[in-house]
């Protein structure tokens, strides 16, 4: 048994400034609708029906939500509203393999008690709640819903919040007034992640696998006996009713499969270990480092969603030192020894995300079939991360097939979904150049025969200032998990203060508060055990949200978000 | 060519050849085969990662690499039994029991400190969950295979199964002081052991029952439900998976073994045991194994009285003693720490090296596969220039598998297998943070704001 206060401190450093807060509603904006009318053509415009095909100058012809013709030699329904959209490119709608679009985030429960016996919590604090239904907390109006129909997806494989076991999934369209409207396909797959509970059991990837197998097994035992019963129920002990239970069923009847995230090389790993273990039928989302096992993941059979986010690219100014003096010195002296440990270091970093940016080319080229999830990606990057994997060497086809036919497949939707044909389901995106293209850009979508067409936006106006002042809630990522907080900062004529508010409501006073650009920075102590620690804080804020990072000294530096509570 | 190497395991990786086995031929080393004595001036002969010859003038077979060993020394790769490397999760600290927890499932392969342990010519390790349940979770025995990025390929496959159980404050204050629950007390450790294998028992005769009378026919009935907790803890009762106990005080050994006796366990060892030398005859007859510190104790009240002669008076009394690191760094040097035993005690070069090799290997239950250098046995070889219980013993080479995984001369300065792109410079090759404590996760319980 060894100590070590600086662990014991580390743990305590992130409980103090862990928190659990209260996330303002968001305010839902009221958009016009889209223009109604059910019959549509979209004329001399060049088709992509598929990946590697192409009609020049053809007329897409749409009617209650379908497809009814294509090609170059179609006539236009008298009730048809004409879209012109010469020299411009479609493309069947693109499909998301895994994100929360349109789901509302629960609002959290703070300063719940930690329950009597940490062992054996509620189900519910366990986060094992099978039985939910992501359609539930479905809203049309969630903005995510329209920004990622900007880019030109129409169809998202939606989750539900949570940890662990959040419930089922559903494929619905991007469009719609009601969450019954926007659904194409319920309980598509019982979703999961391999994260605790913070605290209670199951806290560690150990437990949460632990579990998993337990509640299957009980699952299947219980399924098994409800067959018995129900066969000649006379003198057999009655089977209890259990949700939890029942949501597994079809899982092990492989009507559905389960929906894991699968972000890391190791957490990946750790799903297919279950799904060995337990035989399940699996897709896995957000996947970033499958190139490292690949062998092991084509074996499984499972299904893939790659991650749409990549890491940001780097540092592209590493010639310019910092300040003159550096400059001076690098530019007489030789490097050290120090030096060109940090160039191999950088030069590793480097190497690793060039791995990353090419983990769908390598897919590809193995023959792999996948598609891709936005789960993690930040809606504005996609479009760029796209352009980044396929300067790392997917091909723009294989990148279509990824984001139209290969999805569909996936899904099992690919005879309503994933090319432009006649009978599917009206799901377009119309650009001014090719999709891929650096300057096209998405001008009309359709989704399930809905019509939106883009305004051309000009650039956001700089408004030059930048104000801290206010409410704000922040969550942080720490090796303990993922933190929710507040943090107020005051304006005295210029003089800036502020304080931090932990998870146990605990309110600590900012020093050295300021402001210089859009960058938000300051320091706060606390003490635990005889130890003060100072934490440093660095964020830039953009509107009324703000990102940077966390530094507790010594332990590292964390990434810091924050949105502006609403007034 | 040291960049050539790292640009192969950065770009291809070595999980293709991860399972695979090398073939080598060492040449003229002095051979300390631990068990069966040692050989001067003398070859080893690997194929396909077993030992398949111990001879002197073999000739090497074509194709098969050679190392001239003239003038160092050829031993078993080390096997430290105790560890906590190469983990994502140490402590499920939530429950005092939580037997069906699994290290294996977090095997994490690309922990620096894997490679750090080669450099120390440790071959083989047992990954232990922490000491914070008084029945922890099940812990793995690893190869040392760095340069997999499999999880599955860090295992040594057919290594029994074993569990972590803890005695003492650990588990008294974790869950008694830290949850306000059972156990507070050494009693209450005592209880909560005893009522679990009496649960396991009531469990595995429901089970059997049902199993039992599932084979009559026409047979109509529910099954008793399913208990991976219990399922696992009558695994234990039946002895398909051995018992690894953190202890330290003498009371608290004689308890756990009355405990064993009333269970019918017979594989048990017990794990820092501190105060191991006051009861080395009991634990000898009973035939259980102790695995300790050379000198390291007072870092806590329930530890302060120990001794250096620990390992020696144990080995001494016919109990099977092993000499663990529980710590990344000290992992490093196991072949330091055997040879305090023999300025404490003066144990002989054999029983020294028994403590990191053979005696290990029979605790992990895997001495028929590693442990020492015999025909038929795991390719696992440390190759020392001076003998490696002089202070001035280094490891040259570390063979897993008859695969070379350290060679000091061919030794690149970033031997990481993945660069995180999100991870700071400053932190990027030397020290990996929280992976290495008995009490890993259970820190927040000790705050004052833990409610």
């Amino acid at each position: 048994m060894i100590q070590r206060i600086d662990n014991r401190f580390t743990g305590i450093l992130f409980l103090a400034i862990g928190m659990f807060a209260l996330r303002g509603a968001i305010a839902q904006d009221e958009k016009p609708v889209a223009p109604v009318g059910r019959s549509y053509a979209l004329t001399h415009v060049n088709i992509i029906p598929s990946p590697g095909k192409k009609i020049e100058k053809g007329t897409v012809v749409m009617k209650d939500g379908l497809i009814t013709a294509v090609g170059t030699n179609v006539s236009i329904p008298s009730d048809a509203i004409i879209i012109k959209a010469d020299s411009m490119y479609v493309y069947a709608g693109f499909i998301d393999g895994l994100s929360r679009t349109g789901v509302t985030k629960p609002k959290d429960e703070p300063g719940q008690p930690r329950p009597k016996d940490p062992g054996n919590p509620p189900a519910e604090r366990a986060g094992i709640t099978p039985q939910n239904d992501v359609r539930n907390w479905l809203n049309p109006s969630e903005k995510s819903v329209e920004e990622l129909r900007n880019l030109g997806f129409t169809v998202s494989q939606v989750v539900p919040y949570g940890h662990f076991l959040p419930g089922t999934s559903a494929v619905i369209l991007l469009s719609g007034k009601s969450s019954d409207e926007m659904v194409l396909v319920d309980q598509s797959g019982l979703y999961s992640e391999l994260t605790g509970a913070q605290f209670i059991y199951p806290n560690t990837v150990m437990a949460v696998m632990a579990k998993w197998r337990d509640l299957y097994r009980n699952a299947m035992l219980t399924k098994n006996y409800q067959a018995m019963y129900a066969a000649n129920r006379n003198a057999l002990l009655r089977p209890q009713n259990d949700r939890i239970q029942e949501a597994f069923y079809p899982v092990i009847d492989q009507k559905i499969p389960v929906v894991f995230k699968a972000e890391g090389l190791l957490e990946t790993q750790r799903v297919l270990t279950l799904k060995r273990d337990l035989g399940f039928s699996l897709t896995m989302g957000d996947l970033r480092e499958g190139f490292l096992i690949m062998d092991k993941i084509k074996s499984s059979g499972a299904k893939l969603f790659l991650s749409l986010d990549l890491p940001d690219e780097g540092k592209k100014d590493d010639k310019k030192p910092k300040d003159k003096k550096d400059s001076v010195k690098t530019g007489t002296k030789p490097k050290t020894a120090l030096d060109l440990e940090k160039e191999g270091l950088e030069k590793r970093k480097k190497e690793s995300i060039a791995r990353l940016t090419a983990q769908a080319a390598e897919f590809s080229k193995a023959g792999m079939v996948f598609g891709f999830s936005v789960l993690t990606a930040k809606t504005k990057d996609i479009p760029a991360n796209l352009r980044r994997m396929i300067a790392a060497g997917l091909t723009e086809e294989a990148a279509l097939t990824a984001l139209t036919t290969a999805p569909a497949k996936l899904l099992g939707l690919d005879d309503r979904l994933g090319t432009i044909e006649n009978g599917k389901i009206a799901n377009l995106v119309v650009s001014d150049k090719p999709y891929f293209n650096e300057k096209a850009k998405v001008r009309y979508v359709f989704v399930d025969g809905n019509f939106y067409q883009l305004e051309s936006k000009s650039p956001a106006k700089p408004d030059g200032k930048t104000v801290a002042k206010g409410n704000w809630s922040y969550t942080t990522e720490t090796p303990n998990g993922s933190n929710n907080g507040k943090l107020t900062i005051k304006d005295d004529n210029g003089n800036l203060s502020g304080i931090i508010i932990n998870s146990m409501g605990k309110e600590t006073e900012l020093k050295e508060v300021q402001l210089s650009g859009n960058t938000l920075s300051f320091t706060f102590e606390f003490s635990m055990g005889g130890n003060t620690q100072k934490v440093e804080v660095s964020v830039k804020i953009d509107g009324d949200t703000f990102e940077g990072t966390l530094s507790p000294g010594k332990f590292g530096n964390f990434p810091m978000k924050g949105t502006r509570d609403p007034k | 060519m040291k960049k050539i190497l790292l640009l192969l395991i950065c770009f291809f990786g070595l999980s293709a050849q991860a399972q695979d086995k090398g073939s080598m031929l060492i040449k003229n080393g002095t051979v300390l085969t631990v068990t069966k004595g040692t050989l001067p001036e003398t070859d080893v002969l690997i194929k396909d990662g077993k030992i398949a010859q111990i001879a002197k003038n073999i000739s090497a077979p074509q194709g098969v690499k050679v190392i001239d060993a003239k003038g160092l020394f050829v031993m078993p790769g080390i096997i430290d039994p105790h560890s906590h490397i190469a983990l994502d999760a140490i402590n499920e600290m939530t429950s005092p029991v939580t037997a069906e927890v699994a290290e294996s499932d977090v095997v994490n392969p690309l922990q620096i400190n894997i490679y750090h342990a080669l450099a120390g010519g440790v071959t083989t390790i047992h990954a232990l969950h922490g000491s914070a349940n008084a029945i922890g979770g099940q812990c793995v025995t690893l190869k040392l295979r760095y340069g997999t990025f499999s999880l599955d390929a860090m295992r040594m496959e057919g290594a029994p199964r074993t569990i972590k159980f803890a005695l003492g404050e650990n588990p008294t204050r974790v869950h008694g002081g830290g949850s306000n629950i059972v156990p507070r007390t050494r009693m209450g450790v005592e209880f909560v052991i005893r009522k679990s294998f009496s649960d396991a028992k009531k469990y595995r005769e429901d089970w059997d029952a049902y199993n039992k009378s599932k084979l009559v026919k026409g047979f109509r009935g529910a099954p008793p439900a399913y208990n991976l907790r219990l399922e696992t803890l009558a695994e234990i009762l039946k002895g398909n998976i051995l018992i690894h106990c953190h202890s330290y005080r003498a009371d608290e050994i004689m308890m756990l073994l009355n405990v064993c006796k009333d269970f019918g366990i017979k594989k048990i060892t017990f794990q820092h045991a501190n105060e191991g030398f006051k009861v080395a005859p009991e634990l000898a007859a009973y035939g259980a194994m102790a695995s300790v510190f050379s000198d390291w104790w007072a870092y806590k009240f329930e530890v302060y009285y120990s001794s250096a002669y620990n390992a020696a008076i144990l080995t001494k009394n016919g109990v099977v003693t092993s000499v663990n690191s529980d710590d990344p760094e000290m992992m490093r040097h196991l072949y330091l720490e055997a040879g305090k035993t023999q300025k404490y005690g003066a144990l002989t070069d054999e029983e020294a090296l028994a403590l990191i090799t053979i005696n290990p290997a029979k605790q992990m239950g895997i001495d028929t596969r590693t442990g020492s250098l015999e025909v038929g046995k795991d390719g696992d070889v440390v190759i020392f220039k001076n003998h490696p219980l002089s202070i001035y013993g280094v490891p040259q080479f570390t063979i897993v598998d008859g695969i070379v995984r350290f060679d000091k001369a061919n030794d690149p300065a970033d031997m990481r297998l993945w660069a995180d792109p999100k991870q700071n410079l400053e932190e990027a090759t030397f020290y990996e943070k929280g992976t290495d404590h008995c009490m890993d996760g259970t820190e927040f319980l000790f705050t004052s704001d833990k409610k």
